[in-house]
């Protein structure tokens, strides 16, 4: 016993591939079993992969332009702040009045996609297209410019207090799943939502001839050019879908928090960077484990430590962030490209 | 007398301030094979870079088909008829072999036409067509080199330019690859233009040869009339100035 113990080194478990495939199972195994058999432990269950489905849709579209660009996008948790201040009147008055957020509820995430799929191609075209042959941490750089522009604009626009805007109220309400396991409704649909998601990305990425140029194209960008892939309009579905999955990740974190600031989107961004690093930068599905196992591990450290150092439960999520990271520099899943562009 | 495809003029072309190549001229006549040889280093994998526009030649000019190419998009040269093989062969790992050659179809509208040529590239490598589910990751060197081959030849190109073709492959892989790359000009008339390092197999396969060292073109000719190989030898080691100098000082 005290053989395995010591010869126990979890950073030879990491770097394997395959032990690390059946260590996340055994967790995700363990976690069910301990989940199901308390209603308080089943809905920290729900509430923690609801959380985890929130981070992996943030890192994804993050992961995404860094995989087909190179490019590390800090403006896009602004793009979730504006997103958000999308549904109220634009005015620097202390109350807010919703004008989009009170419209009819398709119509509402309708005109935020559409809403924050223009402005991530705007970004594109006015700040990323001038900056692509240049390299990526001055790519990087821009996109700080640009998120702080975004923010100041708002500032300007609707003043700097937060504001309130309450959209889909009725899915904060509780609903009984069993005995005793109560969970928001939006819980529920932030799982379902990004379940949804993730089938049609993957549905996009592998079935349609843009799909498998983008892959392509992520992989090895000068090659697919040479094959006559277009370069500008690959990147600019990039974009598209980058701001797609925004609007998504906004109005899930609207409606649960209720608030607009314009710095709201920092922590998303923080975190959900965080997500893409550990799974691996620039691979899809090291983007949906990496959101997973920041959401989940946060909710579960919050719920399972005790009450006096509770309030630090961040730092044990960077804990095993760093962790994970020493084990395995190239993050969980890592991608297969790595190539220069020209 | 023999049309025009190809028609590289004396270009230029740097990284940053060095000049990797230094006006170079190499012509490539419809259905011709044509060899660029030359020691590593020598400039051969930047001209074909400048021929699919993925450098731009600081002078000079390429003109394809009559029409000045320099200057233009890589994607636009590939629509235009020119595909490249790149040196280290570049498959698409995470894509399966099937992805790959699809990937080279896709600027061609002739649905049709296209399953056809597909099935084609498979009879004519038929490992393709075993493994088209699998990760093209997972085939050897040599079947990658038959899946960029066969990629390229999807995209319809009127000339394939293929960079150092035999790079680390073993002997009978080469021959085979050769092989395949000569039947593409006897059965379809395939224009070629490959590079390599060891003038041997071009020779063989070439209908004109040019000798390439420190950026410059040092001769070329036809590939019959060089099979003695001083000439090439002197031109590629460059040991002319050696003889000269040797000579002068004995004289
Ligand atoms: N990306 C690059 N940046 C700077 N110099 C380069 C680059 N690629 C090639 N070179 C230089 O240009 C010259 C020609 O290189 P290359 O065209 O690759 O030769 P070859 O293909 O004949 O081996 C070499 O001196 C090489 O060092
Ligand atoms: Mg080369």
């Amino acid at each position: 016993m005290q053989d395995i113990v010591k010869n126990f080194n979890y950073k030879k478990i990491l770097s394997d591939k395959r032990a690390l495939v059946i260590l996340g199972i055994v967790i995700s195994i363990i976690g069910i079993i301990v989940a199901v058999t308390d209603p308080v432990r089943f809905q920290i269950l729900i509430t923690s992969v609801s959380e985890g489905s929130f981070y992996a849709l943030a890192a994804l579209g993050i992961g995404l332009l860094f995989g087909v660009l190179r490019l590390i996008n800090f403006a896009y948790g602004d793009w979730v702040m504006l997103a958000g201040y999308a549904l109220i009147l634009p005015s620097t008055a202390v109350t807010s009045t919703l004008i989009i957020g009170s419209f009819h509820p398709v119509l509402i995430v309708l005109i935020i996609i559409g809403f924050t799929v223009l402005l991530s191609v705007l970004s594109e075209s006015t700040v990323f297209r001038p900056m692509r042959n240049t390299n990526p941490a001055i790519m990087m750089i821009a996109s700080f410019a640009l998120g702080y522009v975004l923010q100041n604009l708002t500032i300007m626009i609707y003043g700097g207090r937060p504001k309130s805007a309450g959209i889909f109220e009725e899915l904060t309400q509780t609903v009984d799943l069993a005995e005793g396991v109560s969970v928001p409704l939006l819980k529920i649909i932030t799982i379902g939502v990004t379940a949804v998601l993730l089938i049609l990305l993957t549905l996009f990425l592998h079935r349609t001839r843009i799909g498998i140029q983008m892959r392509a194209a992520a992989e090895d960008f000068r090659m697919a050019r040479m094959l006559g892939v277009r370069a500008n309009f690959v990147i600019a579905m990039a974009f598209v879908i980058s701001g797609f999955l925004a609007s998504f990740v906004s109005l899930m974190y609207v409606t649960q928090i209720g608030i607009l600031t314009f710095r709201m989107g920092t922590p998303i961004i923080v975190f959900a960077f965080i997500a893409t690093v550990i799974g691996g930068m620039g691979s899809l599905v090291g983007s949906v484990v990496g959101g997973m196992v920041v959401g989940v591990s946060s909710v579960v450290l919050k719920n399972i430590l005790p009450g006096s150092i509770r309030g630090f439960s961040d730092a044990f999520v960077f804990g095993i962030v760093i962790a994970i990271l020493l084990a395995r520099p190239q993050g969980l899943v890592p991608a297969k490209s790595a190539r220069e562009r020209v | 007398m023999d049309k025009v495809l190809l028609h590289v003029e004396g270009i230029t072309v740097h990284y940053g301030r060095l000049a990797a190549v230094r006006d170079v001229s190499i012509t490539v006549n419809e259905g011709e094979i044509v060899c660029v040889v030359g020691p590593n280093g020598a400039g051969k994998s930047t001209t074909l870079l400048s021929i699919s526009g993925v450098l731009n030649p600081s002078s000079g000019n390429i003109v394809f088909s009559g029409e000045k190419i320099n200057g233009i998009r890589p994607e636009i040269v590939a629509r235009k008829g020119i595909s490249q093989v790149p040196e280290g062969r570049h498959v698409f790992t995470t894509l399966s072999v099937e992805e790959n050659l699809r990937i080279g179809a896709q600027i061609r509208k002739d649905r049709a036409e296209i399953e056809k040529d597909i099935k084609r590239v498979q009879e004519l490598f038929p490992i393709l067509g075993e493994r088209r589910r699998q990760s093209a990751g997972k085939l050897s060197g040599g079947e990658q080199q038959m899946l960029v081959i066969g990629r390229a030849l999807l995209t319809k190109p009127k000339i394939m330019t293929i960079d150092e073709p035999s790079l680390g492959l073993a002997p009978n892989i080469v021959d085979r690859v050769y092989e395949v790359l000569t039947t593409l000009r006897e059965e379809r008339g395939m224009t070629l233009l490959i590079v390599e390092q060891s003038s041997e197999r071009a020779l063989k396969a070439a209908d004109r040869l040019y000798v390439i060292r420190n950026g410059e073109i040092q001769i070329e000719g036809k590939a019959s009339e060089l099979q003695d190989g001083e000439k090439i030898r002197q031109a590629y080691f460059g040991f002319n100035d050696e003889k000269n100098t040797v000579a002068e000082a004995s004289s």
